[in-house]
């Protein structure tokens, strides 16, 4: 494995936004491969569910841990792996007060003031439509090529 | 002679506060009034309680400070709640039909010259509210303070004792421009303690955030919980507006619950994608070889981020897809992608053996358990990354 030692020498690709894409995209990709090879045929609702938590963690990874949220994220993905709970679906209620239901949505948000929680949900959302972005070119290639 | 002071003070609950200097003037003619009957209203037009003061200077003297009147005070009523001294005011009406004003004033303010009593004066005119020539002033008052908002308490940071201080000074500013509203939910938010608190005191912006650009103005903040308010408000601004970029369709809204609204909106969308996706992607096995690996990134990174960032990362993907092109039978596939990475390989007489010695490695290297999946990262670009990664585990 010397040559990837030897090849990793490149910072981030992307200088002109924070999370690489670049990065993001290798990250995914493989846990994608990773998944289809170890989850059976016969379970896709599960294997879905692995995906999902390997988008978010590909994410939270990509992200690095300076911020709080890829934090939270990892946090609960490690906790889970542990525990093997089936994460519960987070639904956000109309809350009366906008803050908490923010708060509820961006992982990490409950800890945090007002403010950390504006910035931290801008990165969160850039994360995410990079992420979605992503899913949704392998999802149009793999469509468009394997018929 | 007043038709019910109470009945006035109970006019000013439901009225708003004016603190316009006419409506200092009025009030001021109504005490003269009451004070010295002979006073002639007409002839205080213009003036200020300094020409209440310069008028019957000694009475007001002897009115106020009833237990001995000494020269007035003037700063007193700075400091001392202004409701009671305007209580009491009240008493002096309506005890000048009865007694000859004698005043139970515990404080021993005065009308002083001080302009800060003349706007907090002012602010309490609207106990003339049932006199018709101060309503009237007032009815035109009250509906541009009405428009403003009321202060909801809701953001719980705002200092309310610490921004008492600021107000005198601002108040002759806020009279002149209406959109001051912090210094006016402070002051609601101070009256509010007051009898005389008017009830109806809106907010600018008439949502769960008040926060109004307030320029910084003369006088203003000296101290510092009022200047860290500001800096932190400033700050959830320029956030906001960050937000407001980021999400689509965003900046043309105006008001900060809509915008919340739409950012909400905006995650709880994402996140709905990214599990709408993943389920897709677990239902369609992509064949990812490289081919489509090539058009995925040139789709999103742009040809620059390939030539880059291959380099870094290319034998980590070329480990693995290697795999997932073995996985899918299209193993003669990978030579035709094996030329487009060789172009951008540093080492590219190397990389064929890289990978018949990556082959070996591959099992050990791929089968992370399924918990981590993206754990490890031997190549990742970042090694500052993949530090905090190891930490992470």
């Amino acid at each position: 494995m010397d040559s990837k030692g030897s090849a990793c020498s490149n910072p981030n690709p992307n200088p002109t936004f924070g999370p690489s894409k670049l990065m993001l995209a290798f990250r995914f990709l493989r846990a994608l491969s990773i998944v289809h090879r170890t989850t059976p045929a016969s379970s896709p609702t599960c294997r879905g569910r692995r995906i999902e938590r390997a988008a978010y963690a590909s994410m939270a990874y990509s992200a690095g841990t300076s911020r709080a949220w890829s934090r939270a994220v990892l946090r609960r993905l490690h906790h889970r792996a542990r525990r093997r709970a089936v994460a519960p679906r987070r639904l956000s209620t109309t809350a009366g007060n906008r803050a908490e239901a923010l708060r509820r949505l961006v992982p990490g948000g409950a800890g945090m003031d007002y403010c950390t929680l504006l910035e931290e949900t801008a990165d969160y959302t850039k994360c995410l439509s990079m992420q979605v972005e992503l899913m949704q070119g392998i999802v149009d290639s793999a469509s468009s090529n394997g018929r | 002679m007043e038709p019910g002071g109470s009945s006035g003070v109970g006019s000013v609950n439901s009225g708003t506060y004016t603190p316009e200097i006419a409506e200092s003037l009025r009030f001021e003619e109504e005490i003269q009034s009451l004070i010295d009957p002979s006073f002639d209203a007409s002839s205080a037009a213009g003036g200020s309680f300094t020409a209440l003061l310069g008028l019957p200077a000694n009475q007001a003297v002897e009115l106020l400070h009833h237990p001995g009147p000494g020269e007035p005070p003037a700063s007193a009523a700075s400091s001392s709640p202004i409701a009671g001294d305007l209580w009491r005011l009240r008493l002096v009406e309506q005890h000048a039909v009865t007694d000859t004003l004698r005043l139970p004033f515990g404080c021993s303010s005065t009308f002083p010259s001080d302009a800060a009593l003349v706007e907090r004066a002012a602010r309490f005119s609207v106990f003339a509210t049932d006199d018709s020539p101060a309503s009237s002033s007032g009815g035109g008052l009250s509906p541009e303070l009405k428009a403003e908002p009321p202060d909801s308490h809701s953001p719980p940071t705002l200092p309310v004792p610490a921004e008492k201080p600021r107000r005198p000074s601002k108040r002759k500013e806020c009279e002149k421009s209406k959109a001051k509203a912090v210094a006016k939910k402070s002051k609601s938010a101070e009256e509010n303690t007051s009898a005389a608190k008017p009830a109806a005191e809106e907010n600018t912006s008439g949502d769960k955030l008040p926060y109004v650009h307030v320029r910084a103005r003369r006088g203003q903040a000296t101290d510092s919980h009022s200047l860290a308010e500001r800096a932190r408000r400033e700050k959830i601004n320029a956030r906001m507006k960050l937000l407001q970029e980021l999400v689509p369709g965003c900046s043309k809204i105006t008001g900060t619950a809509l915008v919340l609204d739409e950012i909400i909106n905006h995650v709880q969308s994402l996140q709905r994608q990214v599990e709408f996706l993943s389920m897709k992607l677990a239902a369609v096995n992509p064949r990812i070889d490289f081919s489509g690996l090539d058009h995925i990134l040139s789709a999103e990174c742009g040809p620059l981020a390939m030539g880059s960032g291959c380099g870094g990362g290319a034998s980590d993907p070329a480990t693995w897809a290697s795999e997932t092109a073995a996985s899918t039978g299209g193993i003669r596939r990978m030579p035709p992608p094996q030329q487009i990475w060789h172009l951008d390989l540093v080492h590219p007489q190397q990389s064929s053996t890289v990978w018949e010695n990556n082959g070996a490695a591959h099992p050990h290297f791929l089968l992370s358990p399924a918990t981590s999946l993206v754990g490890y990262d031997p190549a990742s670009s970042v090694p500052l990354n993949s530090n905090q990664l190891k930490t992470e585990l």
